[in-house]
C-alpha cells in the first residue's frame, strides 16, 4: 500500500505540481478572527466522487464505468466536471464560494460501511476506538455547541455536553410538553439521563415552531440557528442511501444522482438559512469511502477508498478542485480497484475546524484526530 | 421492580394486565422459548365497548408465493400506469394499487399487535432480536417480504440451530433482494458470458457476501480478506429472484410463472437458484473450499455458523442486548460456552442468556419499540390501529398509522436503513429528541389508548420502587403521573438517581 500520509513539505511539492490545484500559497490565517460556523453533510453508505465530480479528462473514466458518467455534467476545467445534480452547487462555485477534494477519503481502506463511518465520525486511529466524535471534541475544546439535525444524536457530534439534536415530533395526542414535568422526571434520573431530559425541558420552553422535516427545510434551520447570536456553531445532516450496488445510474434521475441532488437542496437550504452568516460558514460533506472505479456486475458499484469532498460557504475565497490526481488505469487504483486517496480528508476537516473555531492546526491534529504530524492543508482552501 | 417484572421487562415485553404472574419466574423464563402464540390483534381500536384481542385473520397473512403474486400485479399495474393506460393513472388508482398488492403496512401491524398482545413475550423479543440482527430495511423492491422473513424466517426457525437461522435467513427474498443478491451472477456464468457476447454488462457484486461475513457471522476480527468476501459472492451468485419479475409487456402470472420455472426450476422463493448465474466450480472462503452449485450456500453458512469468531461476536451482542449495557466477561464466557458445547442449539443458547440476565442485577436499558410494547402492555392501552382501519386505512383520531408510528418513534424494521440494524448500546439512543418521543408517546397513549390500567395499579402490580413512586408523588395530575412513570428511570431500564 502507498503511503498516503503526506508530510507537510512532500504534500507541498506534490500539490504544487498538481494540475488542477488552481492558486498556490496564500496569506496567513490572523489569529484575531472570529469564529465562523461548521457545518457536516454526513453521506452514508459511500458516494461515488467518479460520479460526484467526474473527471472526464482522465482517458480510463469512460473505459472503466461506461454506465455511470452522466453526458450532462457541468465542466468545471479542463479536466474535472460536475454531476448535473449539482446545479445550486455548481452556481456556488461560479461565486467562488465552494470547492471540490478529490481522490480522498480518511486513511481506512477496508470497505467496511461500519468501521468507515465509525472512523469518519469519530475521526480515531482505528475502528470503534473512540466514543466520541472529531466535531465533539473540536467544539469542545472551543466551548461552543453544536447541534445534530436528526433523530439519534450521532457519534460525530458526541463528546460536547451541550450538543443537542433537533427533529421535530408529530405525534397525535401528544399535546405540548410540560416544563414542570419534565423538570421531575430529569431529576428523578441520574446524570446522563437528567442531563438529556433537561434538554428537552429546555426545548419545551421555546415556542413552538413549524419545520417541516425534508433534509433542506432541515438545513435551512440549521443556518437560521447559526447565525443567531449565541447559537450553535456547528450542524450536522445524514444523508443516506448511496450505497448503489446495482442499478446505479448515470444522470441525475439515477439512484446515485437524487441522492446527490439531496445534498443539493441542503447547500441550498444552508445559504438562505445562514443569510449574512453565510460569509462566515464551512459546509462540508463526510463519506465512509468511495466506490469501485470499474463498474460492478449489476450496473452499480461496489465499496472502493478514495471519493470527493464537497465544500461550500462564504468563508471560501476562491473555488477549486484540489487534488493530487492518482490516475485511473488499473496500476494507478488501489488493490488494482479503488481510486486512491492521496489526501487525507482528516486534514481537510481540520481546517475547516481552524477556520470555523479559531483553533490551532496542531491542537487539532493532536486534540480532536490524535495524530500530530497530520498536514495542514488550511491555505489550499481558505486562501 | 418486583424480580417477574424486572425480568419480563430485560427479557419479554411485561405481563398483560390480565395474564396470570408465575411465582417460579425462572422456569417460566425459559419455557416461553417454546410458547405457543397466534397472532392476536384487535379489528378496530376504539375506547367503548373495549376491543377484543382475537387471531388476525388468514387471509391477512399471506403464504409466500401470493406474497410474491401481489407483487408482480403490483408492478404490473406500475407499468400500465406508467403507460398511461385508462384504470391505472389516477392518484386512487394508484393508491387503490398500493392498498391491494402491497403488504407492509399489514405486516408491521402485525409485528406491532404480536408485541402489544401475544402470550409469548420472550419468544417476541428473541424474534426482535435476531430481525435486527439479520436486518432487511425496506427498500420497495421487498416490501412484501420483510414480514414474511420476521414470521416465517425467524419466528419459525427459534427453536432450531444457529445453522439453520443463517442459512434461512441468508436465503430468504427479503434479504436477497435487500442487498442486491438476486441479479448477482458469477463472472464466468452461462448468464454474464452471453451479457457479455452481446456487449452488455453482467457480474458479480459483493454486497451480501460482504455483509454475510461482517454483520451476520464472523465480524471484521476474523480478518479475512477481499478475497474471500468475493469467495462468498460467487458462492451466493444465482440465488434469489427478481421480485414481482415482470416482462417485457404486462402478461398473466402464468406467463410469469412459466418464466421463473425456466429460470429457477421452482415457484418457492426461498429456494430459488438460478443455475445458470451461477459461478461455476468451488470456491474458497477463509481457507474452506465450497463446492459448486446450488448446495454450496449451506456448506458456506454452516462453516461461518460454527467459526469460532462468529461465536464471539454474537454471543456479546446477545448479552448486551438482553443481560447489561456492560456484560462482564463471565456472562460472555457462559453463553460462548454454552453455544460451542451445544453446537448452536438456539433454545440452549437463549437459555443460557435468560440465566444471565436473571442472574445480573444490572439495569438493561429498553430499545424505544421495546419500551413502547412495554408501555402499552402496563397499561391495558391501545397503542395501533386495528387490521380493518390499517387495511382500509381509515382515519383514526386517537392513533396514526403504524408506518407514522415507527417513524416518530425513530426504530421500525419496515423503515428504510442499514443493514447493521440497531445498535444495544445505550449511548446510541442518549438524545434530547429521543427522550421527547417517550414523554410524548407516554401521552399519547393516555390520551388517545385509553389505558385499563392506573398509575397506582400498575406501580402496585410491578412493585415500583421508592423513587419511581416519589417521582409519581411530585407530579400534579393524572395524565403527567402516568407520563412520569413511563419515563421514569426504572421503566426506561436506566440507573436512578
Amino acid at each position: 500500500m502507498p503511503k498516503i500520509n503526506l508530510t507537510r513539505r512532500q504534500f507541498l511539492k506534490a500539490s504544487g505540481a498538481s494540475l488542477f490545484l488552481a492558486g498556490l500559497p496564500l496569506p496567513g490565517f490572523t489569529k484575531d478572527k472570529p469564529p465562523g460556523t461548521i457545518s457536516v453533510i454526513l453521506l452514508e453508505g459511500g458516494m461515488d466522487g467518479l460520479t460526484a465530480v467526474p473527471p472526464f479528462g482522465d482517458p480510463n473514466l469512460s473505459k472503466m464505468r461506461r454506465g455511470l458518467t452522466p453526458d450532462n455534467f457541468l465542466k468545471l476545467n479542463s479536466f474535472f466536471g460536475l454531476h448535473p445534480s449539482f446545479q445550486y452547487f455548481s452556481g456556488l462555485m461560479a461565486k467562488n464560494n465552494a470547492s471540490v477534494v478529490h481522490a480522498t477519503n480518511f486513511p481506512y481502506n477496508k470497505r467496511s460501511h461500519f468501521e468507515g463511518q465509525n472512523l469518519m465520525e469519530g475521526g480515531g486511529l482505528t475502528p470503534f476506538s473512540e466514543t466520541t466524535g472529531w466535531l465533539g471534541r473540536a467544539l469542545d475544546l472551543a466551548k461552543t455547541p453544536g447541534r445534530s439535525m436528526s433523530l439519534d444524536m450521532p457519534l460525530i457530534l458526541r463528546g460536547a455536553s451541550e450538543n443537542d439534536n433537533f427533529f421535530p415530533a408529530s405525534i397525535r395526542k401528544s399535546g405540548s410538553l410540560n416544563t414542570d414535568l419534565i423538570n421531575m422526571i430529569s431529576m428523578a434520573h441520574d446524570q446522563e439521563g437528567s442531563k438529556i431530559f433537561n434538554k428537552v425541558s429546555k426545548k419545551s420552553t421555546q415556542k413552538d415552531s413549524v419545520v417541516p422535516r425534508d433534509p433542506a427545510s432541515l438545513a435551512k434551520y440549521a443556518g437560521k440557528a447559526m447565525a443567531n447570536d449565541g447559537g450553535p456553531l456547528s450542524s450536522v445532516i445524514k444523508v443516506d442511501q448511496f450505497d448503489t450496488h446495482a442499478s446505479q445510474g448515470a444522470d441525475e434521475f439515477g439512484r446515485h444522482g437524487e441522492r446527490m441532488k439531496v445534498i443539493d437542496d441542503i447547500m441550498a437550504g444552508y445559504k438562505e438559512g445562514l443569510g449574512d452568516a453565510w460569509d462566515r460558514s464551512i459546509i462540508l460533506t463526510l463519506t465512509e469511502f468511495g466506490r469501485t472505479v470499474k463498474e460492478n456486475g449489476t450496473w452499480g458499484t461496489d465499496h472502493g477508498w478514495g471519493s470527493a469532498g464537497l465544500l461550500a460557504g462564504g468563508a471560501i475565497k476562491k473555488s477549486r478542485v484540489i487534488s493530487q490526481w492518482p490516475g485511473l488505469a488499473e496500476r494507478d487504483l488501489f488493490e488494482k480497484r479503488d481510486l486512491m486517496s492521496t489526501i487525507d480528508y482528516r486534514s481537510v476537516c481540520a481546517a475547516c475546524v481552524e477556520n470555523a473555531l479559531g483553533l490551532d492546526h496542531d491542537l487539532i491534529a493532536e486534540k480532536v484526530f490524535f495524530t500530530p504530524g497530520l498536514p495542514r492543508v488550511y491555505d489550499y482552501i481558505f486562501s | 421492580m418486583n424480580e417477574q417484572f424486572r425480568v419480563a421487562q430485560k427479557l419479554g415485553l411485561m405481563f398483560l394486565p390480565d395474564s396470570p404472574i408465575p411465582e417460579d419466574y425462572k422456569s417460566w423464563a425459559v419455557s416461553q422459548l417454546h410458547a405457543k402464540s397466534p397472532a392476536l390483534g384487535i379489528k378496530t381500536a376504539r375506547a367503548y365497548p373495549k376491543p377484543k384481542v382475537k387471531e388476525w385473520p388468514k387471509e391477512l397473512q399471506p403464504d409466500l408465493l401470493t406474497r410474491d403474486n401481489m407483487y408482480h400485479t403490483y408492478k404490473d399495474n406500475r407499468e400500465r400506469q406508467r403507460q398511461k393506460l385508462q384504470g391505472h393513472n389516477t392518484q386512487a388508482d394508484i393508491e387503490k394499487n398500493e392498498r391491494d398488492n402491497l403488504i407492509k403496512d399489514i405486516d408491521q401491524l402485525k409485528f406491532a399487535h404480536r408485541n402489544s398482545y401475544g402470550q409469548d413475550q420472550l419468544r417476541l423479543r428473541f424474534t426482535t432480536f435476531w430481525a435486527n440482527h439479520f436486518r432487511t430495511a425496506n427498500i420497495h423492491d421487498n416490501s412484501n417480504h420483510i414480514g414474511h422473513l420476521i414470521e416465517e424466517g425467524i419466528l419459525g426457525n427459534l427453536n432450531g440451530d444457529f445453522a439453520n437461522l443463517l442459512y434461512k435467513a441468508t436465503s430468504h427474498p427479503a434479504m436477497l433482494v435487500y442487498l442486491d443478491n438476486h441479479i448477482s451472477s458469477g463472472p464466468n456464468s452461462g448468464h454474464a458470458i452471453d451479457m457479455k457476447r452481446n456487449g452488455r454488462q453482467a457480474g458479480l457484486n459483493d454486497n451480501l457476501g460482504r455483509e454475510l461475513l461482517e454483520l451476520h457471522t464472523v465480524s471484521p476480527s476474523a480478518n479475512y480478506t477481499e478475497a474471500d468476501i468475493k469467495g462468498a459472492a460467487k458462492v451466493l451468485a444465482g440465488w434469489g429472484a427478481e421480485p414481482g419479475r415482470v416482462l417485457d409487456n404486462p402478461g398473466t402470472l402464468a406467463d410469469t410463472h412459466k418464466e421463473v420455472m425456466k429460470m429457477g426450476g421452482t415457484l418457492n422463493s426461498w429456494d430459488y437458484f438460478k443455475q445458470r448465474y451461477a459461478e461455476p466450480g468451488s470456491k474458497t472462503v477463509m481457507g474452506k473450499v465450497i463446492s459448486g452449485g446450488k448446495g454450496g450456500l449451506r456448506q458456506l453458512t454452516d462453516f461461518l455458523a460454527s467459526h469460532e469468531h462468529t461465536i464471539n461476536y454474537i454471543s456479546f451482542k446477545l448479552a448486551q442486548h438482553f443481560v447489561s449495557d456492560n456484560p462482564s466477561q463471565s456472562d460472555l464466557k457462559h453463553i460462548k460456552n454454552v453455544w460451542k458445547t451445544s453446537g448452536g442449539d438456539l433454545d440452549q443458547i437463549h437459555t443460557a442468556v435468560i440465566e444471565r440476565a436473571v442472574a445480573s442485577k444490572e439495569p438493561k436499558f429498553q430499545w424505544p419499540m421495546n419500551w413502547l410494547f412495554q408501555v402499552i402492555r402496563l397499561s391495558g392501552a391501545q397503542g395501533f390501529k386495528g387490521w380493518q382501519e390499517e387495511k382500509d386505512d381509515i382515519y383514526n383520531d386517537e392513533i396514526m398509522s403504524v408506518r407514522n408510528i415507527f417513524f416518530e418513534l425513530g426504530q421500525g424494521f419496515w423503515l428504510p436503513g442499514q443493514p447493521n440494524g440497531y445498535s444495544s448500546d445505550k449511548n446510541e439512543w442518549l438524545s434530547g429528541e429521543m427522550f421527547e418521543r417517550r414523554i410524548r408517546f407516554a401521552s399519547a397513549l393516555y390520551k388517545g389508548g385509553f389505558p385499563t390500567q392506573s398509575t397506582e395499579d400498575i406501580m402496585n402490580r410491578i412493585g415500583a420502587n421508592d423513587a419511581t413512586k416519589n417521582l409519581v408523588a411530585s407530579v400534579k395530575g393524572t395524565k403527567n403521573k402516568f407520563v412520569a412513570l413511563m419515563c421514569s428511570p426504572e421503566i426506561m431500564g436506566l440507573e436512578n438517581a
